[in-house]
This record gives C-alpha cells, sequence and structure tokens, in this order.
C-alpha cells in the first residue's frame, strides 16, 4: 500500500493558482521529491495534503487513511517542516520541542538533543534572536525528533549553509534507511537530484511529469563545454545520438547532449582536450525537455 | 486528550505572563486609587451627582454616589473593566490563533495531532483563566486601597461586582474565535470584534437613554451585566452570558476547522 497516494488532487483559489489533477503514489521508505520553480504549486500541495487546505476536488490518502477525514490520526505519524519555519520570536526551540512532545504523548524530547548536537542547533535561544539559517535547523529537530514514519519537508535547506545541507542530505538517507517515507519539495535540482529516488515536476499547478530521478538526468539535454587543441572537424560529434545545438569558435566547442552521455565521453577521450565542463540543466531547460516531448 | 488541552493552555498562559501583568497591575492600581481617594471626594461628589441630569444618571448607571460600591461602580466597572477586559479577551484569543498563524507557529502546531477544534478550545479556556487572574488581581489591589483608606469597602461585593465582568468579556473571546474563521490576520480579529464591543456598548447605552429604543438592548450583552457591586450577581444573566460565550467559541471553533490555512 502507498504511503501517500493523490488522485487527481485540485486546489483552486479563484482567480489565483492552486494545483490541478495532482496524482501521484509514494511508496514506503521512498523519497519522493517535489521539483518545481517557486510559486509552482508544490507548497499548495504538501498543505493540502496536510488538511491545512482543503481541496476543491480529488482526493488525498496517506498510511491508507483520509486526508481530511483522518487527520488528526495521520499527524500521529508524521512529522512536517513547514516552509519557511516559525515558531515565535520568544519561544526557544527546548520550548517547542516539549509542546510539541506533549502534545504527541512523548516522554522526554526523544532524540532531539543527539541532532541538536549534529546540527550545532541552539535549542535555548529564543528564536528570534537566530539566523534563518539556525532557525531551520530548530524546524528540523522538531519535524524529526519522534522519528516518524512520514516526513514532509517543505524547501529543507532553504537558508542552511552547504555543511548543514550536507548534514540534511545524509539525515534523509539514514531516515530512508530506516522505513521512513519522505516528501520533499525544493526548486535546487542538485538537491532532489542527490537525495530523491523519484521527482514530480511542478509548473503552474499541474504535475508535468513524475520520473525516476535516473531518468530524469537521462532525458534532461546536459551542456558540454570543451576547449580542444583542433577543432576543424566535429562531424564525429555532431553525428553522435542526443547531441544538439553544436557550436563551434576559437577552440570552444559546446553543444547540448540528451540520454545516454557514454558514446560522447568516448568520442571526445579519442581528440586532445585542454578543458572540459559538463553542466546539468537548469529548472527552465528541464521543463522545456518535458514540454518538447509532449508530456506538459 | 485532556493532556493536549493542558499543555495547550499552560503554553498560552505562559506565552502572555507579561499581558497578565500589564492588565492585573495598572487595572488593580486604578481600581484601587478610586477606593482610596473616596472618602476625601464623598461629599463633593454627591452635590455634583444631584445636579447631573437625571437622562445622564441613567444612560451610566449613576445612582446616588453615597458608598464607596456605588462610586466603585461608577468610575470602574460600567465602563472602564468591561471594555477593558473585553478588549483584552479578544486580544488574548488572537494572539492564541491568529497570532500563532501569522508567527507560524500553527504549521508546527498542526503537525501535531491535535485538532483545530482543540486548539481554538485551548486558546478559549487560557482566555478565560487570563481574565480570570486579572479580574482577581484587581480585586486584590482593590481589597488592598480600601484597608488603607479605610473606605470599609465589602470584599464580597467587590468580589461579585469584577466576577460579573468575566462571562461578559468571555462573550468577546467567542467573538474573536469567530473572527479568526475569516481572518487569520491579528489586526483584523482585534479591530472588528473591538468595534463590535464599542457597537453593543452604544447600542445599549442608547437604549437605556431614550425608553422607545430600549428594544435594540437585546441585541447587546450589556443588556444582562447589571450592576453586581451593588445587587448581587444575577445567577440567570451570568450562567447565560457565560453559554453564550460557550457557545460562539464553538460556533467559531467549527468555522476555525472548516477554514483554510493559508502558508
Amino acid at each position: 500500500m502507498p504511503v501517500i497516494e493523490t488522485e487527481r488532487l485540485t486546489k483552486s483559489y479563484g482567480s489565483a493558482r492552486g494545483i490541478e489533477d495532482v496524482t501521484i503514489s509514494v511508496e514506503a521508505a521512498e523519497v519522493f521529491g517535489f521539483l518545481g520553480p517557486n510559486g509552482a504549486g508544490k507548497t499548495t500541495a504538501i498543505r493540502t495534503l496536510l488538511d491545512l487546505l482543503h481541496p476543491s476536488s480529488g482526493s488525498a490518502r496517506i498510511f491508507g487513511l483520509d486526508s481530511h477525514r483522518d487527520s488528526v490520526a495521520i499527524r500521529a505519524r508524521l512529522g512536517n517542516l513547514p516552509g519557511d519555519f516559525g515558531y515565535g520570536k520568544q519561544a526557544t526551540g527546548r520550548e517547542g520541542l516539549r509542546l510539541l512532545a506533549r502534545l504527541r504523548g512523548i516522554e522526554g524530547l526523544g532524540r532531539a538533543e543527539a541532532l541538536a548536537e549534529r546540527f550545532r542547533a541552539d535549542l535555548d535561544r529564543p528564536l528570534g534572536q537566530l539566523s534563518r539559517g539556525n532557525r531551520q535547523k530548530v524546524g528540523l529537530i522538531l519535524a524529526t525528533f519522534h522519528s516518524p514514519e512520514l516526513l514532509i519537508l517543505d524547501e529543507p535547506t532553504s537558508g542552511l549553509d552547504p555543511l548543514m545541507q550536507e548534514e540534511f542530505l545524509a539525515l534523509v538517507a539514514e531516515e530512508r534507511a530506516r522505513g521512513c517515507t519522505v516528501l520533499l519539495s525544493s526548486h535546487e535540482l542538485d538537491e532532489v537530484e542527490r537525495v530523491c529516488d523519484r521527482v514530480g515536476i511542478v509548473r503552474e499547478g499541474k504535475l508535468i511529469a513524475v520520473e525516476r530521478i535516473d531518468e530524469l538526468l537521462g532525458k534532461a539535454r546536459r551542456t558540454v563545454t570543451l576547449e580542444l587543441a583542433d577543432s576543424d572537424d566535429l562531424s564525429d560529434l555532431q553525428s553522435l545520438p542526443g547531441v544538439s545545438d553544436l557550436q563551434a569558435a576559437d577552440g570552444k566547442v559546446s553543444f547540448k547532449v540528451g540520454g545516454d552521455l557514454d558514446p560522447v565521453v568516448k568520442a571526445i577521450a579519442r581528440r586532445h582536450i585542454l578543458d572540459m565542463e559538463l553542466t546539468h540543466p537548469t529548472l527552465e531547460e528541464i521543463f522545456l525537455t518535458y514540454y518538447r516531448e509532449g508530456k506538459g | 486528550m485532556n493532556s493536549q488541552l493542558a499543555a495547550l493552555v499552560g503554553t498560552h498562559l505562559s506565552d502572555r505572563r507579561r499581558s497578565l501583568l500589564a492588565w492585573g497591575v495598572p487595572l488593580g492600581l486604578w481600581s484601587a486609587f478610586i477606593v482610596l481617594i473616596f472618602p476625601s471626594v464623598e461629599g463633593a461628589l454627591s452635590k455634583a451627582i444631584a445636579n447631573y441630569p437625571p437622562a445622564l444618571k441613567e444612560a451610566f448607571g449613576i445612582g446616588e454616589l453615597t458608598s464607596v460600591e456605588q462610586y466603585l461602580h461608577a468610575e470602574m466597572l460600567s465602563l472602564i473593566v468591561p471594555l477593558a477586559l473585553g478588549y483584552l479577551a479578544v486580544r488574548a484569543v488572537a494572539s492564541g490563533l491568529s497570532g500563532t498563524a501569522e508567527s507560524g507557529r500553527l504549521d508546527v502546531l498542526l503537525s501535531a495531532p491535535v485538532s483545530r477544534s482543540r486548539l481554538a478550545a485551548a486558546s478559549f479556556a487560557a482566555t478565560a483563566v487570563e481574565l480570570a487572574i486579572v479580574l482577581i488581581l484587581t480585586v486584590l489591589f482593590t481589597g488592598l486601597g480600601s484597608l488603607v483608606s479605610g473606605a470599609d469597602l465589602s470584599f464580597s461585593a467587590t468580589l461579585a461586582g469584577y466576577a460579573n465582568v468575566w462571562p461578559l468579556a468571555l462573550v468577546f473571546a467567542g467573538l474573536g474565535i469567530i473572527a479568526t474563521g475569516f481572518s487569520l490576520r491579528t489586526s483584523v480579529v482585534t479591530g472588528a470584534v473591538a468595534g463590535v464591543l464599542v457597537s453593543m456598548y452604544v447600542i445599549d447605552l442608547v437604549g437605556r437613554l431614550d425608553p422607545d429604543l430600549s428594544g435594540i438592548r437585546y441585541v447587546s450583552v450589556f443588556r444582562y451585566y447589571g450592576n453586581a457591586i451593588e445587587d448581587g450577581i444575577e445567577p440567570l444573566a451570568f450562567f447565560g452570558v457565560t453559554v453564550a460565550a460557550i457557545v460562539l467559541a464553538a460556533f467559531g471553533a467549527w468555522l476555525f476547522e472548516h477554514r483554510d490555512l493559508s502558508g
């Protein structure tokens, strides 16, 4: 049974955009990412799942329970980090933990202290005195201290420094290893690429594709930039499958590659390379890939 | 489930501990001051009141000011304390619901297995406790003023007079929860219900001033307020208004349960 299952989930706000016909199924111990630019509808989808917003149509089930009718029972089993986490300026993280522990009927603070040490989070300073990144760490601890079965994280690395982002990604991997299902949203392709099993691409309120992360990257066109000792004849590169938009000037060559990278690497290897760069596509380029395929 | 309610009420009161003192101490000191000065102004007051127009005396509930209880009612309990406590009730309930939404805390609380109606109930219950604490502080300061001045104020009458404000103020807490069913902005909730509070007072005042319009007083909760420091608490009105406040809060909780909580 899927942990999260939505069927044509729709939330409309009159003239403003919400989400439309979002259908996903997330299995146990899977890390699923909602990927899309800001304002695409990722947060709306998450808030609708959490029963903070009531769907205009469609349905959502979590742990096989109705997301609206059984909302309280569902929330007993999940942890949630809201987007733009806040808990008031005067309160400390420890006060928040104590209240949440009592609301959950938990004795003590679970693994909160260990997580605080790991993320170097200060649980005793008022949140109003903490930087955005440090508040975000407290939010992550509030979401995970009780070892939930499902973690819902809205833009979880927002504000975290690169070191803490690494620590967070490691934590997600550990959570998955212990059987926790994770649903997270992000507008960073690199982030979802490193941590997610599958990704749902959200644009303008619609889920335009759900792909395994390796398939997504395979389909998306990467940009290869080369500096060659000899760039006179590039016909071998041009004729390779998946290569397009080849441009050459002053010894520098750039082109797009979609699909398997192996033939390209082998063809390049036969040449004298002075410099080489491979860049992943931006979100917009990924969207264009899917629109081009007629999936939009 | 009761432990959830206790945890939420405790947190609400802890968050508002400064407010308890900020309201209870000034109101108490003011009330004590009224009692303190009564012996020195008693004679002059009686003469001044005798010259007031009857309609004015009727409108503001000013009768003979021959006792400290009558003076306390005229100066504190007929206008200032009901309006102040009504406003405090809205502020308290708004900080517990719309305030938590604005700070982001509501999203965190609703990550836990607690229903929105329980959050609303906790906010209402905490407000009821907060109002009671402020009123008790005021009564204690007032009693102290009486002891110092030798004004011979009846403690039980004072207690009744201030206790009678409690259900009245709770009505505005109930209206505050209803308002959060429509808006999660503290300023909007507070402003709207404060407007209703003042309107109800004015409606009651107009109804008392003009006998032809006395019927409109029934839409105002001040119609059922009375003068408990002199006449004692009227049980039917006290419990009726308390039940009305609870019904309003329950309706507000239902609205809060069924509304969207946008991020």
